[in-house]
Order: C-alpha cells, then structure tokens, then sequence
C-alpha cells in the first residue's frame, strides 16, 4: 500500500504540475461575463445600427433633456423663474441670477452631456465607414450621426462661445486634453455637418423609422445656425427650402404638445421618448417630471415655471396664453384639477403630460417627446431675416402664417400685422418669436443674438461682455492644466 | 521495490547528509509527548549534540537514532523549549517537551505552513482566537481593531456590512486595499461567513517577505486564518452565549421644531423670499424627536454550541451558531445560522486527508438605506401621524425637496428582504514521505447565493410616498469559486542547520452570475409576498439579464520558498512566485505572468556564546527583509475597450408607434498597455525580552514603494466619457512608518496575573511621482461637496488630501465690491491666497489629511482568583475628517443643534458658523470650516468575567463554567461633530464623511460551558 501511496504522490505532483503547465494559456483567456470586447465590434450592419440607436438614446439621458439644459439654456431667460420650493435646488437661481461661477455642477453637467453626444457621433463617424454594409444606409447613418454632433456643437457654442472641437475620437493621452477653437471654427464645422447630412438625409421615413433626423431638421438646423452668426441670405435660403418640403402648422397650437400628437405634420425634430411597459430604467427621460405640477400624483418637481413676465407679454386673448402656461386652479384641457394651493402659480404646459398617463414607479410624463425643432420656429426664422434684408412683405407673410394658426379661427384677436417699417417689423417679430416659442428653450439665448442681454435681463444682473457666455466648468479647466482658458469675466 | 525507493531517496539526499556514526554507536528508541496533556508530538527535531546526526519522531512520536552510548540528544519543536536528554546507556527514551514560555519560541502560522516566531524574518503578529471570539462583534475583523500594529480598522457601522481594513497605509488607488485572507488555505476578498467563535488564530502577514509567497494578492498585506480544529481525546462539549443590546451613543443633536422654523424662516430671509415660511415658529413647540421615533435599543441574541473530540486516527470539530440581531432602526432584524465541521483523518500512518467545511444561513429583514439621510433632514415640525391616524405629509408644510419624505412611512412600507446562502470549505490529503517531504494537495470551494426581494404594495401615505400599482423585484446574484493547490514541503535538521523547501502551485476561478426579475400588479399575499415566485396574475414579467459586466477571472501561479537556520542564530529565508492573471491576458504577451520574489535575514543575538553571560535580555533578535508583491484586485479589463449596452441608458425610441431599441456603443476610453501593480517594501525588525521574558518589545521600520499603481486619472468630460477617467499604471506610492509593541505579563502571586500591551503604529503616506506629472488630480466629493471635487492629490502630498478655500471669517454685510462682490451677510468670506483681489479657484490650498498617521491600541488583561477581567483601547489621532453633511443639502433640511446655536444670524453673531443659507453654492464650496479633526480614543472593549470554582461541578460533570458582562465602545471620546469619526469612502474620496448612521455600544451578558 505504500509503496504504491508513494508512486502515486509522485506521479499526482507531476501530473499536477504538467497539466497546469500545458493549458496554462488557454487558462488564464477567459473575459468577464455580459461583456463585447470592442474587438468584436463595429464588424455588421447590426453594429451600426446599435451605435446609432445608442446615439439618440443618450439625448433623453438626465444631462441633455433634464436640469442642465434648464439651468444653462432656460433660466437665463425673462420667460421663466426657478421654481418649486424657494429653496429647493437653490443653485438654478444662481443662472436667474448671472451669479453662477465656473463650479457650478449643472455647468459641468451640460459640458459633459454634449460632449457624450459628441462621443456617440464620432463613434460612428469613425468607425461606420469601414462596416461592410448596405450602402445606402451606411451613407444615412453617417449623415445622421453629423446632424447630432452638428447639433450638439450647436448648443456648446452658443453657450460656451470657444469649445475645444473634436472629430474624431480621440485615441491618445496627447488628444485628450485640447485647447479651445475659436467660435467661428466651430460654427464652421457645424455648418459643414449639416451640408453633408442634408445632402444624404431622406425628406422622411417609414412608419418604423420615424424619430430618426431628415433632410428637414439637418436644414433647419443649418437655418439656425445661420441666424445665430447674422447670415441672413443663407437663413432665407434653407428656411426657404425646408418651406417647400411640406411641413405644415399644427392647427391646434395646444394639442401640438401632447402625447398623443407626437410627430406631427409641424414637427421637424423631435427627441423620442416612450413609457416601455415594465421597463423604467430604460424610461428614462425626465424632461416633463422636472418641471411637472407640484403636489399631485403625476404631476412632478416643478422646476423651470413661467414667469409673470412671460404670462404678460402676450397680447390680450391669445390662446397660446393659456396653452403654454398651466395655471394654479385651473383644469387642464385634459381634465386635471391643479390644486389651488399648490407652491407655484404657473407651470410649463408645454412638458406637460396628462396625470391619468402616470404609471407608478416610472418617471412622470416620461412619454412626452422633447420638441427641438417645428415649422413655427422655420417660418420666424424665414421672418425674421427677411426682415434684416429688407424684404418686409415676405417677412410679413411668413409671420402671418404663424398668427393665423394662433388664431384658431378667431378673427377678433391677434390681428394681422401689416407694418413695414424695418424696427417695428422687428420688434413684432422679436415679441412673436418669444410667446410663439415660449418655454422652448430659445429664448434666452435669442435675447443674447439680438444684442438685447442688457436690456431684457439686465435688472437680474445681466452684464455685458460677460454673461453673453456661460464660464467653461472649472472642474475642466484644473484637469487641462491650464490648457483650457477661462471666458472673460468668471 | 521498498527497498530501492529508501535508497534511491537517500542518494537523492546524500549531501546533506554528514554520516557521523562511530563504532560504539548503539540505536536509541524513545517517544515523545507534550508534558501537559501526554499527547504525542509528531516531526519532532532528534539530533546528537555536537554532530549532525539527527532524526525527527513519526505519527507516533516515536523516533529511533544511532548514538554513542554517553551521548546526549537534542530534542527540539516548535512551541516547545528545547531539551537536552543524556543517553546515559539507555536504549529507550520517554521524552515530555514542555510549552515554551519564550516569546520566540511560539510558533507562527505563515504562508503556506508554520514557523517558530525566532525564525521568521518577516513582520507577522498573531491574535489567538479567544482573543476575537471574546468580543461581541459578529465580523471578526472587527475584533481586531486596536490589536495589531499597523493595522487600520474602520467599522461601517451598518449591521452585516464588514469593516474597511488597511494594513500599514494606502498603497493603491485604483485597486481594492483590502488584504487578502486565507482561511483553512481557501482565498477570499472578506470574512463576513466566519462566525467568530470557529476561529483559532489569525495571523498578519505585513511585510512583503511574509506576503511575496501570495504574490498577486499580496500588496495588501494578508491574513492567514486558521479554523479549529478537533484534538484527540474525550469527546468536548462547549456552550458559548449570550444577549445583550446595542444602544445609539454619541448621536448628533438636531434642532427642535421651534429652532427649525426659526431657522427656516431666515434662509427664506437670506434669499430674500416672502413671505416666510413659518408664520409662527414657536407655535411647534419642540416637536418631532425624529430620531427617538426611528431608533431603538436593538437586543441581540447568540448561542454558539460545539462538539469535538477524536482518537489516535480521527479528530473532528463541529459547531453550529445562531445569532438573531435586531437593528438599531425599528423593524430591522438580521438573522444568522451558521456550521462549521472540520475532520482530520490519519488513513495510514503517512497519508492523512481531512476537510473543512463552512455554511452560512442569513436573512434580514432590510431597511430602506436612505432612512438615515430623511432622519437628519427631516423637519421635525411635522407630525408622524395627524389627530386623524394619518401620516404627517410634507407636502402640507411646503417644506420641499430634500425633505418630502416621512421617515416614518418610509420604515412601514419599506417591505424586503435579503438572503444569503453560503456554502465553502476544502479537502485535502496529506502525504509524509522519505520522512523528510510532505506532499499536500487542496481543493477549495466557495459557492454564494445572495437574493434581495422587495415588494412594493399599492399604498397612499404622503404625497411623496405613494404607489399606485404593487411591484415585486428580485435580484439574485450567485458566486462560484474554486481554489486548486499542490505543495510539497521538505523538512530537515541536520546538526545546526534546519532547513525547510517548499514548492506548489495554484490555480483559481472566480466567477459570478446575476439575475433581476421585475413584475407589476402581484397580489399580495401573506409574509409580505416575499416568498414563491411570480404569480401567474402579474402583468408584468421578468425583465432580461442586466448584461453588466460580471468578473470572471482566473488566476495560475507557481512558487517556492526556502528557510534556512544555522544553530538558531542566523536565519535566511527566500522565496518566488511566479502569477498568471486573466485580467491581464492577453494585453501584451510579455506582461502575462508577473513575478514576485523576498528574502529575509535574521539575526538571533541572545544566542550567540558573547550574550551567554549577560542578564539583561533573555531574547533579542534583529531582521530585516525585502520582497516585491502584487496588486490583483485592480479594475478588470483595463485595456480591452468594452461595448456599453445598458438598458437603462440606451434605450432609443423610434416609430410610429413607438418601439424601444437597446444600443450599443463604446463611451469610454482605455489606456494602450497595462503591467503589473507592484508593491515593493524593506522591512526592519527588532524584537527582545527581558526581565525573565515579563517584558518583551517588538519595533519595525518599513517602506514600501508601489510601483505601477494602477489609478485613475480624471479626464477631460470634453473626452466625452461623461466627465470619467483613465485607468492605467500611472502613479508611484510611498508608505513609510514604524510600528511599536510593548508588552508586559507577569504573575505575582498564584492568584493574581495580568498582562498590558500597548501597540502604535505610525504611518505616512506621499505620492512619488504620477503619470499627470505636476498636475493635480482632483477628486472626492462631487456629490456631497455641491458638485465640486474636494480632494486633490499631487506628486510630493498624501493620496486625496483635502483642498479648498480657507476661511478667515463671516461677512458681517452683504458685499458690492471686494474679492467676493456677490456675498452676502452670513456667507464665509475666503483669504485670498493669491493676493489678486478676486476669490477663484487659484485660490484653493490643502485643507487636510485623511489618512492617519497614529493608531494604536491599549489591551490589557488581569485574572484575580476566579474573576478575570480584560480591557482593550484604541484610537487614531492625525487625521482629519471632512464633515460634508453640513453643507449637503437640497432645500430645508433640517440643522444640527449645534449649527443653529452657533450660526450667523444677523451682524455681530458670529465669525465662525455661517448663516443657514450654508447650503448654497458659495458656502458649501469646499473649505476649512467642513474639515476637523478625525481623531478618537475610545474603550473599544471591556469585559469581566467569573470562572466558578472546579470542585463544586465536577459533580455535575463540568468542566468550566464562566459568565461575563461585555461593553463595546461604551466610552468614544472625540471632537468631531458628525456621527462617528471612523470614516471610510473611496481611495480618493477618503474621509469625505457624508454618513449618517449613528455609533453604537454594545452590551452583552454572557456564558461560556464546557462539558
């Protein structure tokens, strides 16, 4: 017995050892479960497609549709105050205010949600083209991975002003860290995207694809780049263009909002959101719970509320009035009683969704769909820069149409503006543009193009020279060590 | 066959062999046996004094060696003082070894085997079982707290969760600093299975010639455990138990209602919002006691039963433990079973194969986490219930975000449950061969269930507590481990040089698997319908597998190590190891396998001839060591860029009707290459006694240098990784401390014996040099410091140092002009470091240090006739802490009672405390007024015991019986004003205290029986 006890040990130690040695390689290859190694990636059309749909998931995420985009793009602006309780998320009043410093976290956030987006585009940009796949459809995605970083650019510059500009995916330590292009470079690369994807964009898709970008949006996307940089020739020119596509106003300017008419005849781009039955996380858009009614089941935080400002500067019994805001103690043209007690008076009807819609455990009004871009605003636009070039009667007629729909029919109120005088034609306009697209997210920033900051927000602490831009976060500048430089003024 | 095998091995061996037999010589038989309990000890050293013939006794405790008939044999083994036994003429000896009472004659449990404390090179300390098991912590690692030298012990505090260890400092940031255990030769990241009382020693490998044996996994330090084990003998019964309660102490006092209306009246003030909030704060009178609502004395029971015995071939343990611990939030309750069997059986004289086996049986009834946070925010104007039996809802005070939640409503429908199972343990067969080797072969497993229910039903209790579908979620994540190894270990003494070989490999599989499953509209049933599993009637059913990233790693690894002894005063040990580790497969061919190796030497001076005739030490000992180890535990995958799919990020929308699409896509950025986290450390020890062996020291230098470290460094957001960072090896770390051990036992009398150990450990910690260069890594906080990174570490400076604005005082007025033309009356106003008459981020220094640099422990134990009493102490003291919850804050949270009785409020009131408006976004920016001092002593345990004398239960066949009274942390003194200066956290973020959960004593009553 133990002789053989002997041997065995032997030879169980050398088999031990052998057969570890032997398949020691094919050991150790194992990856972590639930996991696609980049290597496998960007190899089929299924790929692409994927990236592209992540693309235009991230847009519903928190930092692109959510507080970010509230503090940066709406806050600044005379149409809206900060909302829910006084002191409640305190910090959204510090851009009420202009008192906001490069540290402020919704800063940083807004920063680093567009360059997400940016991510996600160069993603495609980079590695797309070299999938063998359908050409045709290599050739859209490609354009519309153009539109959305032309789009997100769009928003950094005319927030930020100078941004570091990237194209392409950065691979080494060295491309990390860049500096800062000058604004006309960037609206230079915008405007080159947005030549390429209307080149290639279809006019509109089938019933499955509908959500994703149009030769429509890439245009009028393009029509407002133009308009921010006074190129009022090339605003005539695609605003023209997407006029003679077949858009049409949406006759009733309340219903344009809801749910149930989500891209309708009037829409141009739209960022899609659904209540996925039994998935919340993956409903993830809070775009309406943030700025919600407060105090009611379904309502939300109450965040980015009209002013009183906004409730006054329209004219005397426009229904739009009324469409826009929700006020304390009414009933919703849905049948919602707003409590008469609530902590604001007045709340965004425009992100609103019906209460009945809420599903617990969701996100409230997680199904409404964040309009970025419809008809109205191409037809202002068209309006508008007809007006710089001296072209009133177009400029009056392509804002005729807008006040026409606002009418509903109703002779009595809104009446047609007929002044060709260049300053009042202007000033129509201007006031049109705001009440029109009220609580949209432009207005702000349409104040600060029209040379108007001081002015209009100037009792709020609105400095010239200084607040046209937002500081760059400073989070970004200590990691740049000293690479990036701060705006003027923070 | 035989015959040939003897020779062949002992050609094999021949040189080592000196053959001194001369022809008188005559074969000398004998046995020996331990002189306390008569049992036999086996490997015993047999040498002629004065020649290099020598023997070692078998299974049996026999030995047979030829020598001259006035000889004289040397019988030495470990844990035994060394007896010299003349031969005298007799050829058969009876030979009892008696305990050692030396410091250096305790044996040591290392890596992979055992020492004699006089010839281990390294920095190990031990810490017997009793020693743990006599504490009332349910983890064992927090027993050790204040124990051992060097070792960083920072409790949690939350039932079940398991401390934060660091052994001597911070050598890693992108990595895990836990250290690794080995229990029973199975490897795991954390203890929690152990029930306390199935310990028989933990030993700590600290430096890196103890842990270069574990290679990868070493860097950390290691903790060798070892379980018990049965003796041979008359079966032994033994009853530990006891109840007890834990009772929240040293809770922060928050304002009453009538304070918190004052006080939010005035941010309403500051904010220049009216009306004010409250119209008449003191109509509330004190209202609310919230934490008094919340909290309970939470009592504990324990009842530990074991069983062992064995004969001359089989020894066996079993024990089975239960434990039933309610919370100190109401409702809470943690519930655990435990078994724990060990047999060890000799199948033939040299093959001996055994077993160890752990189960763990736990279920709580969990807590809703962020209970704690609604307690300290909560207004304490509202009411629980109204008059009507209704839940006080937030919502009718306007009181806002932050605090729409009643911590009440929230503990009642708050309905889950946690279950764990586990299930691990080992074989092994050990083989004794040419007397000399010792083969080993083990094979350990370790396999994991772990479900989360949580039943959500349709419920209206607030506005912000509501539900109007019920939902059942289940999480079920299971772990499957296994653990290969082979060691084969020569032994030899030959005249005045031991030597010991081993050589071994390992192979290893971690892996893990998760499921979630999510329905709507399930009934409910009894037990709060967490049982069974989804109804039929749900609507809604289980959702996919999150495709997260699951590890799956496997590690293979080869080592060898050699200890040499030359006539116990010259030491040398060596060892290697060679470590392939999936995580880093694949990422460059050269880098796969990593290689670990130490040396060691010592020096026992008390043996040399020149210190024979001196009286001062009866031991002294000097060593010294160096070694290389490893760093597994760093993020996996480092450098394989991986497809993001998740869910609830990726989901696109798109058609008429909608349809959801799951993307795809890459979001993060890898570094090109990445190689090895290595840690290499010197160690240099001194160790002595004196005074016949009452007095004894231990003092150790060391340094160690973590090369590669693999870290994280923040990236631009601009990167459009979301503001992430990049992991790589980029950074070198410095720890450098000494550790100091006094001890002092004596027994003055019979009746009377007490010893006092006084531990200190001193540490400090600098980065040498990292991959950003002079630019600074700034992190921690975020969150919880209003958005911005509070911590920042530079080449030259401690890892995550605090940093922000200093503060020189409180504006009196609000402010036009100046460095802050924005302030307002009652914000802080900031020295202006740069002298540039503007307060901006160039103006931010160093704040603090989170990482100790003293900690120390005082243990002491007397034993008086039949009452003994022990008495442990411990504390750290150079830290600092950064108390971030006065700042964090939404809205109307409430106040600590010392903010509001020291805040600005109004001109003149205060220069220190800013007004209530702290919160916002100038105030709560990172700065001194949030960083204090995180030093604390306290009695962490004290215990008094009475033993009843033997004569009366004998009778009644017993044959110990104690009871005990046991206070844990009944006295924490410090003058930090959060919760509990012990704060953990990320590498990074390290004592950003953001915690709420109260400290707590422990008191329990107690019985130890053995039968």
């Amino acid at each position: 017995m133990k002789k053989y006890l002997k041997s065995a040990a032997g030879i169980s130690i050398l088999a031990a050892l052998v057969l570890a040695q032997s398949c020691k390689k094919s050991f150790l290859d194992v990856t972590a479960k639930g996991t696609v190694a980049s290597a496998q990636f960007w190899k089929t059309e299924a790929d692409a497609t994927s990236a592209v749909d992540a693309m235009y998931a991230n847009l519903h995420e928190w930092t692109n549709i959510a507080f970010a985009p509230i503090a940066v793009e709406s806050m600044g602006s005379d149409d809206v105050e900060k909302g829910s309780t006084p002191t409640d998320a305190s910090f959204m009043n510090d851009f009420h205010f202009f008192t906001a410093n490069s540290g402020e976290g919704q800063i940083s956030d807004f920063w680093s949600g567009e360059y997400k987006t940016i991510n996600f585009a160069n993603q495609i940009l980079d590695n797309v083209p070299g999938i063998n796949m359908d050409g045709a459809l290599k050739s859209r995605y490609l354009a519309e991975a153009k539109f959305i970083r032309a789009y997100a650019y769009f928003r950094l510059v005319r927030a930020f002003g100078d941004v570091p500009l990237r194209l392409h995916v950065p691979k080494t330590a060295a491309e990390y860290n860049i500096p800062r292009s000058p604004k006309a470079q960037v609206w230079a690369a915008i405007e080159t995207d947005l030549n390429d994807a209307a080149s290639v964009l279809p006019q509109s898709y089938s019933a499955a694809d509908v959500g994703h970008v149009t030769k429509g949006a890439a245009l009028a996307l393009h029509a407002k780049a133009a308009l921010y940089q006074k190129k009022w020739g090339d605003v005539i020119t695609y605003t023209n263009t997407v006029m003679g596509l077949g858009y049409t106003l949406f006759p009733n300017y309340e219903q344009l909002f809801r749910t149930t008419n989500k891209n309708n005849s009037e829409s141009i781009f739209e960022i899609q959101c659904m209540l996925i039955p039994n998935n919340p996380g993956a409903s993830n858009s809070q775009y309406s719970q943030v700025q919600g009614v407060r105090g009611v089941t379904g309502g939300g935080w109450g965040f980015n509320v009209p002013s009183a400002d906004l409730a006054a500067a329209y004219e005397a019994g426009d229904p739009r009035r009324d469409a826009t805001i929700i006020f304390r103690g009414e009933t919703t043209p849905e049948g919602d009683a707003i409590p008469a007690d609530g902590d604001n008076p007045m709340y965004n009807q425009k992100s609103y969704v019906p209460f009945s819609l809420y599903v617990s455990g969701f996100n409230e009004g997680c199904q409404q769909n964040k309009i970025v871009l419809r008809y109205a605003d191409v037809l202002l636009m068209n309006a508008e820069a007809n007006n710089e070039s001296g072209n009133a009667a177009a400029a009056l007629a392509s804002l005729e149409l807008v006040r026409a729909r606002a009418r509903g029919g109703n002779n009595a109120i809104l009446p047609k503006i007929t002044t060709t005088d260049q300053a009042a034609l202007r000033a129509a306009i201007y006031n049109e543009r705001r009440v029109e697209l009220a609580m949209e997210f432009d207005r702000y920033f349409d104040v600060i193009r029209q040379g108007r900051g001081a002015e209009v927000f100037g009792s709020r602490g609105w400095k010239a020279n200084k607040n046209e831009v937002w500081p760059i976060p400073q989070n970004e500048i200590d990691l740049s060590a000293g690479t990036l430089t701060q705006n003027t003024g923070y | 066959m035989k015959r040939i095998f003897t020779i062949s091995g002992l050609v094999l061996l021949c040189f080592l062999f000196i053959n001194a037999a001369a022809a008188q010589n005559t074969a000398v038989k004998g046995t020996v046996t331990d002189a306390a309990t008569g049992e036999t000890l086996i490997g015993v050293s047999v040498s002629v004094k004065g020649t290099t013939t020598g023997t070692q006794t078998d299974v049996n405790g026999a030995f047979t060696i030829t020598a001259a008939a006035n000889a004289t044999l040397t019988f030495s083994y470990l844990g035994y003082a060394t007896q010299d036994v003349p031969v005298n003429n007799q050829s058969v000896l009876t030979v009892k070894l008696a305990p050692s009472a030396k410091q250096l004659d305790q044996v040591v449990v290392i890596g992979y085997g055992t020492q004699r404390k006089a010839d281990n090179t390294g920095s190990v300390a031990s810490v017997k079982g009793a020693d743990i098991s006599k504490q009332a912590s349910q983890n064992a690692l927090s027993s050790l707290q204040g124990k051992v030298a060097g070792v960083n012990i920072i409790n949690s505090g939350a039932p079940g969760a398991s401390p934060q260890v660091t052994i001597r400092g911070l050598g890693t940031i992108g990595g895990s600093s836990t250290p690794l255990y080995v229990v029973d030769g199975v490897w795991y990241d954390d203890i929690s299975f152990l029930n306390t009382a199935d310990i028989d020693n933990v030993s700590v490998l600290k430096d890196a010639s103890s842990t270069a044996i574990y290679g990868i996994r070493g860097a950390n330090g290691v903790m060798v455990i070892t379980t018990k084990r049965g003796t041979k003998g008359k079966p032994v019964i033994n009853y530990n138990g006891y109840v007890g309660w834990q009772k929240a102490t040293n809770l922060v006092k928050m304002a009453n209602a009538t304070e918190y209306a004052t006080a939010i009246n005035e941010l309403y003030q500051y904010n220049g919002i009216t009306p004010v909030l409250f119209s008449d704060p003191a109509s509330f009178g004190t209202g609310t006691d919230w934490y008094g609502q919340i909290l309970r004395n939470a009592f504990t029971t324990n009842h530990e039963i074991s069983l062992s015995g064995g004969s001359k071939d089989n020894v066996y343990n079993v024990s089975f433990g239960y434990l039933d611990q309610d919370g100190l939030v109401k409702t809470n309750n943690y519930q655990r079973y435990t078994a724990h069997v060990s047999d060890d059986w000799t199948v033939i004289k040299p093959l001996k194969i055994g077993f160890t086996v752990s189960a763990l049986s736990s279920e709580s009834k969990d807590i809703n986490g962020g209970i704690f946070h609604e307690l300290y925010g909560a207004a304490p104007t509202l009411p629980v219930f109204y008059k009507d039996g209704a839940y006080g809802d937030p919502n009718d005070y306007h009181t806002g975000d932050g605090n729409n939640y009643n911590p009440q409503a929230t503990l009642d429908f708050f309905n889950q449950k946690s279950r764990n199972k586990r299930f691990t343990g080992n074989v092994y067969g050990e083989l004794t061969f040419l007397k000399n080797f010792k083969f080993k072969t083990s094979y350990g497993g370790d396999i994991g269930q772990a479900e989360v229910r949580n039943y959500t039903p349709v419920y209206h209790a607030t506005t912000a507590q509501q539900s109007t579908t019920s939902s059942f979620d289940v999480q079920h994540t299971e772990t499957r481990n296994w653990i290969w190894e082979n060691t084969l270990t020569y032994n030899k003494t030959i005249g005045d040089h031991k030597i010991t070989g081993l050589v071994g490999m390992t192979a290893q599989d971690y892996t893990t698997y998760y499921a979630h499953g999510f329905a709507k509209d399930v009934p409910y049933v009894a037990n709060g319908s967490l049982t069974g599993s989804f109804p039929a009637s749900a609507t809604g059913y289980l959702q996919p597998v999150t495709p997260s990233q699951q590890p799956h790693i496997r590690d293979l690894s080869y080592f060898g190590r050699i200890n040499y002894s030359y006539q116990d005063k010259y030491l040398l040990n060596a060892s290697i190891r060679q470590d392939g580790s999936s995580p880093y497969y694949g990422t460059n061919g050269k880098n796969v396998f990593g290689y670990f190796p130490s040396v060691g030497a010592g020096w026992v001076i008390s043996n040399e001839s020149f210190m024979k005739d001196q009286h001062l030490f009866d031991e002294l000992k000097l060593r010294g060591s160096w070694g290389k180890v490893g760093n597994r535990n760093v993020p996996i995958n480092l450098s394989n860029l991986v497809v993001t799919s998740d869910p609830s990020y990726l989901t696109a929308v798109f058609g008429n009707p909608q349809v959801p699409y799951l993307g795809a896509s890459i979001n993060t950025v890898v570094p090109p290459l990445t190689v090895w986290e290595n840690a290499e450390s010197v160690d240099a020890g001194l160790e002595g006694a004196f005074l016949n062996n009452r007095l004894s020291f231990e003092a150790d230098y060391y340094n160690r240098v973590t090369e590669n470290a693999i870290f994280a460094i923040p990236i631009p957001a601009s990167v459009g990784t979301g503001g992430s960072s990049i992991v790589g090896n980029q950074a070198k770390i410095k720890n450098r401390g000494a550790e100091f051990i006094v001890t002092w036992k004596d027994k003055p009398s019979t009746n009377f014996s007490y010893s006092v150990s006084a531990n200190l450990g001193i540490n400090t910690n600098t980065v040498t040099s990292v991959e950003s260069g002079k630019n600074p890594i700034y992190s921690g906080g975020n969150g919880i410091a209003n958005g911005a990174l509070a911590t920042r570490t530079v080449v030259g400076e401690p890892i995550g140092e605090f940093y922000g604005y200093k503060v020189q005082g409180i504006f009196q007025q609000n402010q036009t002009t100046g460095a802050q033309p924005t302030a307002k009356a009652g914000d802080f106003q900031y020295v202006d470091e740069d002298k540039n008459g503007v307060i901006d981020s160039r103006d931010r220094v160093v704040l603090g240090n989170p990482n100790p640099k003293y900690n120390y422990g005082i243990n002491t134990s007397f034993t008086y006739k039949q009452f003994d009493l022990s008495v442990d102490m411990q504390g750290v003291a150079g830290v600092d802490i950064y108390n971030a919850n006065i700042a964090y804050r939404y809205g109307n949270e409430n106040f600590t009672q010392d903010f509001y009785d020291h805040r600005w409020h109004g001109a003149g009131t205060s220069n220190t405390y800013p007004s209530v408006n702290v919160g916002s976004n100038a105030n709560a920016a990172p700065n001194s007024f949030y960083v204090e001092s995180g030093a604390y002593f306290r009695v962490r345990n004290a215990q008094l015991g009475y033993t009843f004398p033997n004569s009366g239960l004998k009778r009644l066949g017993i044959q110990k019986l104690r009871i005990f009274a046991n206070a844990q942390n009944a006295l924490n003194l410090f003058g930090y004003k959060g919760f509990n200066p012990e704060v953990g956290g990320d590498i990074l973020g390290r004592g950003l205290d953001a915690n709420v959960y109260p400290l707590y004593a422990t008191y329990n009553f107690g019985v130890n029986l053995t039968l």
